[in-house]
């Protein structure tokens, strides 16, 4: 297992990146894309925030973000 | 912009469009959605009733589930009626073990196990055993079976702590590999186990009868198989799951759209009490869609207080289906509309080597409350009150003539109330609400371990007050006859967590006390010791915010970190006291019938006086010597009452 240290700040946060475009069902340009966890693991989202539409979801890694060192044998 | 329809409900389906979308008739679906709930209960019926070790046979610590196959994305159509912290991670447990493992190396007669918290959730002593299933040389799904083991290694016996620092300390870690091959044990995975594992005696024939139930669900699904065909089987595997996604997506849709937040915390972790660790929660809510979001959240603890990411995702699913969804099964489509956003590296989402995860329940019950805190005034009425939280657990070993014993929780706070509902007062002695196990006898304890369990009753005046009442507060007492090692961990007790909802009152806080053998012989009374403040002066406290002379409770007194004594080494006849949480009320207690508030104060949930200051009951009588000449005052209630509502307006 690779190795992940302690935080050095005391609350933590998911940082949500803007992303040009727009949403197909309410029209806001208020698009992000950030990983949720879900049925079926972790998926990296673009999401309209005002609505929750998904246009898109991808798998992302199986453990989050987490990587087996064992992967790279 | 697109408008977008919503989905033809599956009861709304014509018999064609049906059969298309499952491959079988509606009924077909109906019987085998329900025949898998059969199989995995089946299973742990077998376990629980051949069971050696107590967390098996005495607190019913497993869970099992059925998965589909890889190309159905490993869903869970059928979870057992039995340890909820399970349910949520098994399918992901089962996905993740699989894929890594390859589900092209598996073979009929295989049985591989994995147990690693960042891979599959909850803590290494629950290992999961997955038993691919085959069907005419076809890989169709598997039966799994997730159960405690007495022991993985590691630096405490019976692993039970909130110190230790990481994973290295914490237990074997085991990676997903084959415990059984062509029906064969892999004898150096069980070395695996028993060289790091103690108590090798007991998993033994633990594992053994995990095997003989995994193979009676397999013998179990093939016979369903062959009945009604493989694609009605994968068909209803997708009903199953389609219907509980279906559910909870009408159950979104009746909340109101919205942003709603809440927050809860625990006390401190393991190596001093600086740090408090909050989970922040905020529920967004738009038509049927949901985005539970826990940014905000602390950091990882320095010590085995974490949970994982799995065992978040499972509470929040837990949360979502107590308070808007409970009468569907629980599947793995249960959270298809939900997106949890979750930081990594929190005290629910730990990260190896330094979070250690042990006490995963006591990081993610927290995060329940915070959802159900969050959601408390869009449900109105249907909100649920909080509950006693934390487990309390306590843990003791030692040597009783040349063999090694431990105990497995079950001489702490483990078990207490819940929170009161619309539909009546709360149950007084329970499992927390992430929970769903046995209450070891008393008989048992005594009979397995070095100890008599003296009290294990209701606290008067520590239930919420309410309409509905919330469960009573349970105080434990344990009398040790042997010296003994004793880990003990509450962890939540500076605020109280069976918060009041609808009008409803906050449940009392608990502690923890230990009485060494010279302070309980001179307070004991004919063995038992009592509650007033001479006797808790003699009193060492454990955990708790307390009066640092007398150490009665006291919201104003000192914090006494749970973890200053990581291992408290006892002598023969020392005793230890716990006291949960209470449970949180429903509704005004004004509002609440004078008869049940009599019947309240006959039964010592609540005293005389709390009667008349919380309830606006005047009651006239001595509960304790004349319990049913008790009376009420209906003409001096009715003034008080009165006076109480007019301060209100």
């Amino acid at each position: 297992m690779s190795v992940y240290p302690r935080s050095s700040e005391p609350f933590l946060f998911v940082h949500k990146e803007p992303v040009q475009g727009q949403c197909p069902e309410c029209g806001s340009h208020n698009l992000r894309r950030y990983p949720v966890l879900s049925e079926g693991g972790w998926w990296l989202v673009t999401k309209c925030q005002d609505c929750l539409f998904s246009l898109e979801r991808e798998r992302w890694g199986r453990l989050g973000s987490i990587q087996l060192l064992s992967e790279t044998l | 912009m697109v408008r977008v329809e919503p989905p033809v409900l599956i009861k709304d389906l014509d018999e064609d469009a049906f059969r298309a979308r499952y491959q079988c008739d509606r009924f077909t679906a109906t019987v085998l959605s329900s025949r898998l709930r059969y199989i995995v209960q089946h299973m742990c019926t077998g376990l629980l009733t051949n069971a050696f070790s107590v967390i098996l046979r005495d607190w019913y610590d497993f869970a099992s589930t059925i998965a589909g196959p890889p190309e159905l994305d490993y869903p869970t159509p059928a979870v057992s009626n039995s340890l909820v912290l399970f349910l949520g991670t098994m399918t992901d447990a089962v996905r993740n073990a699989v894929e890594e493992f390859g589900p092209q190396n598996l073979q009929p007669g295989d049985v591989l196990m994995c147990n690693d918290p960042y891979r599959i959730g909850t803590h290494v002593n629950d290992v999961c055993f997955i038993r691919p299933v085959f069907f005419e040389g076809r890989l169709v799904g598997f039966v799994n079976l997730q159960a405690h083991m007495l022991d993985m290694g590691g630096v405490v016996p019976a692993g039970f702590s909130g110190t230790k620092r990481n994973v290295y300390e914490n237990g074997l870690v085991i990676g997903p590999q084959l415990l059984y091959h062509d029906d064969r044990p892999v004898k150096s995975a069980w070395s695996l186990i028993f060289d790091n594992a103690r108590f090798g005696n007991l998993l033994l024939p633990d594992i053994k009868t995990i095997y003989q139930n995994l193979r009676l669900g397999e013998n179990l699904l093939l016979e369903t198989i062959q009945r009604y065909g493989v694609e009605s089987y994968l068909g209803a595997v997708r009903y199953a799951c389609d219907l509980s996604a279906e559910t909870m997506r009408q159950a979104l849709a009746r909340l109101p759209d919205g942003e709603f937040e809440g927050e809860d915390f625990i006390d401190c972790d393991g190596v001093d009490d600086s740090e408090e660790y909050h989970v922040k929660v905020k529920v967004r809510i738009r038509g049927d869609r949901a985005e539970v979001d826990l940014s905000g959240s602390s950091r990882q603890a320095r010590t085995s207080i974490n949970g994982g990411w799995l065992d978040a995702k499972t509470a929040v699913a837990v949360a979502l289906k107590y308070l808007l969804d409970p009468r569907s099964p629980f599947t793995s489509g249960t959270l298809r509309n939900v997106d949890i956003v979750l930081p990594e590296g929190t005290f629910f989402s730990a990260m190896p080597p330094d979070g250690a995860i042990f006490l995963y329940w006591e990081s993610t019950q927290p995060l329940l409350l915070a959802i159900f805190r969050a959601l408390k005034e869009a449900l109105g009425p249907n909100a649920v009150g909080g509950d006693y939280c934390s487990l309390n657990i306590h843990n003791a070993n030692g040597v009783r003539n040349g063999v090694p014993w431990v105990t497995m929780a079950q001489c702490g706070g483990e078990h207490g109330p819940w929170g009161a509902t619309k539909d009546g007062d709360a149950d007084s002695y329970m499992v927390f609400y992430l929970a769903n196990n046995l209450d070891p006898a008393t008989e048992a304890i005594e009979a397995d371990f070095p100890c008599v369990v003296l009290r294990k009753e209701y606290a008067t005046d520590t239930a919420g007050a309410g309409r509905h009442r919330g469960g009573a507060a349970v105080v434990k007492d344990t009398l040790w006859l042997t010296e003994a090692e004793h880990y003990s961990m509450p962890l939540h007790t500076k605020a109280p967590s069976g918060f009041g909802v609808y009008g409803g009152k906050d449940g009392a806080v608990g502690a923890v006390w230990v009485w060494e053998p010279e302070a309980y012989e001179q307070v004991q009374r004919a063995g038992l010791v009592g509650f007033d403040e001479a006797v808790y002066r003699q009193a060492t406290p454990v955990a708790g915010v307390l009066n640092p002379e007398s150490h009665t409770l006291d919201h104003q007194g000192r914090y006494f970190h749970f973890a200053r004594v990581p291992i408290w080494r006892t002598r023969p006849r020392t005793m230890f006291r716990y006291l949960t949480n209470g449970g949180g009320g429903w509704g005004n207690p004004l509002e609440r019938p004078p008869e049940r508030v009599l019947r309240d104060v006959r039964d010592e949930y609540i005293s005389i006086e709390t009667a008349r200051e919380l309830y606006g009951v005047v009651i006239q009588g001595d509960p304790q010597h004349d319990p049913e000449g008790l009376q009420i005052d209906y003409e001096a209630t009715q003034a008080l009452r009165n006076a109480a509502a007019s301060q209100r307006h």
